[in-house]
């Protein structure tokens, strides 16, 4: 019995856009919260 | 003679190494974009103490001229390349922390007032680009990709309408480099005719945001003419951004119907995969702002955020843009592509004008 071994990528579970939106949000509840009061520009 | 499969997952690297890999890139981001937030303060201040007549130049166009100047003299080093590509995560959190500045009434007037702009803009596009692609007998699939990357949005749209269409990946790289190339120049013209043609924020931020194709050079030429206009550039282009998944569609159906590419399954599925994610985000944050979720002072603190996180994408834009690699991607897409970015931005301002003159921008 011959075994061949097919490599299939594991697929990613957050696009690159789902990614920076969690980034947003939780900067934003952050800032909510009160955890940064203040960020200068 | 019975034979088994094994189906073998490839495990993604460490994420921790994978998130150190990217640090080197991130800091020159960052490095960058502050060295350009310096040069504004100071250059301004030692021109005024020398009484140098000097024009004001903003961080903007210093981070973009101080990537240009590493990518095209040293290089960007391979250490760097992986932390560098990510300029485009910190567009997208950026323009969700920009909902914070935008009131939603404000957002679907100003939306609804581009979505028709926006609509005008794509039809005319990848009509006109269709048919510069047939005059040039440029490739069939490359003269979409073209029209797609100069109707919508650019890179996305390129490698979103790729797969969608099965076209070469050499196709594919043509498109981007042209589309990429345009856009560097548009940084450069764009403020200049906006300046000498007197178009107000208003006029010139919906301007930008409609015939640049790229959103990170549609964000910065914005912002290289004034805070108001960056941010209407932003608006008008995440409008553009959020058609994407509806003009890849109709690309996948006319390539489907000719038998050179995969017939699209489910449609509903194709376009939340297309969707940009990011501006839901935008409309979230937008939201909560005109619930009064967020305070004064906080949504003062989440435009900053938005700020610093636009500061390293303007960086990427010109540690990103090298000349000589653009170059050699060959003349005819490029001109083809040059041609087309001409008649839509010429398209477009008029757009804008009558609609300056209608809407009393």
């Amino acid at each position: 019995m011959s075994q061949e071994a097919a490599v299939v990528a594991k697929p990613k579970r957050f696009s690159l856009d789902t990614w920076a939106v969690l980034l947003a949000f939780t900067l934003a509840a952050l800032v909510r919260a009160g955890v940064f009061k203040h960020i200068p520009w | 003679m019975a034979s088994s499969v094994a189906i073998v997952q490839v495990r993604p690297a460490n994420p921790a190494l994978q998130f150190l890999k990217l640090m080197p890139g991130v800091l020159l981001l960052a490095g960058v974009g502050y060295a350009g937030k310096l040069l504004e303060v100071n250059v301004g201040k030692y021109a005024k103490a020398h009484h140098w007549t000097f024009p004001n130049i903003e961080y903007v166009l210093w981070a973009i001229l101080l990537g240009l100047l590493i990518s095209n003299t040293v290089g960007v080093p391979e250490i760097f390349r992986a932390g560098v590509a990510t300029y485009e995560f910190w567009l997208k959190a950026g323009i969700v922390l920009l909902g914070a500045r935008f009131l939603l009434g404000d957002v679907l007037k100003l939306g609804g007032t581009s979505l028709a702009l926006v609509a005008i803009e794509i039809i005319g596009a990848i009509a006109f680009m269709t048919f510069l692609g047939r005059v040039f007998k440029l490739k069939p699939k490359l003269t979409s990709l073209l029209a797609v990357g100069s109707a919508v949005c650019g890179v996305s749209a390129i490698i979103a309408t790729q797969g969608a269409i099965d076209a070469d990946e050499e196709d594919s790289s043509f498109a981007i480099a042209a589309i990429l190339a345009l856009g560097a120049l548009s940084l450069f013209t764009f403020p200049l005719i906006g300046h000498s043609l007197h178009l107000t924020d208003h006029a010139y931020g919906v301007w930008s945001g409609l015939a640049v194709d790229n959103t990170a050079e549609a964000a910065a030429a914005g912002a290289l003419y004034s805070d108001a206009a960056g941010k209407l550039a932003v608006l008008t282009k995440t409008t553009r951004n959020a058609l994407i998944g509806f003009v890849v569609l109709a690309y996948a159906f006319y390539w489907a119907s000719r038998g050179q590419a995969q017939a699209v399954g489910n449609k509903a599925k194709f376009l939340w995969q297309k969707f940009p994610k990011f501006v839901l985000g935008f409309l979230l944050i937008s939201t909560l702002a005109t619930f009064a979720f967020f305070s004064k002072e906080q949504i003062g603190a989440l435009a900053n955020l938005s700020r610093w996180a636009f500061l390293l994408t303007f960086a990427g834009v010109g540690l990103r843009t090298n000349f000589r690699t653009l170059s050699k991607q060959g003349l005819k897409p490029f001109l083809v592509g040059a041609i087309g970015e001409v008649a839509i931005a010429g398209f477009t301002l008029g757009l804008v004008l009558a609609a300056q003159r209608i809407f009393g921008w």
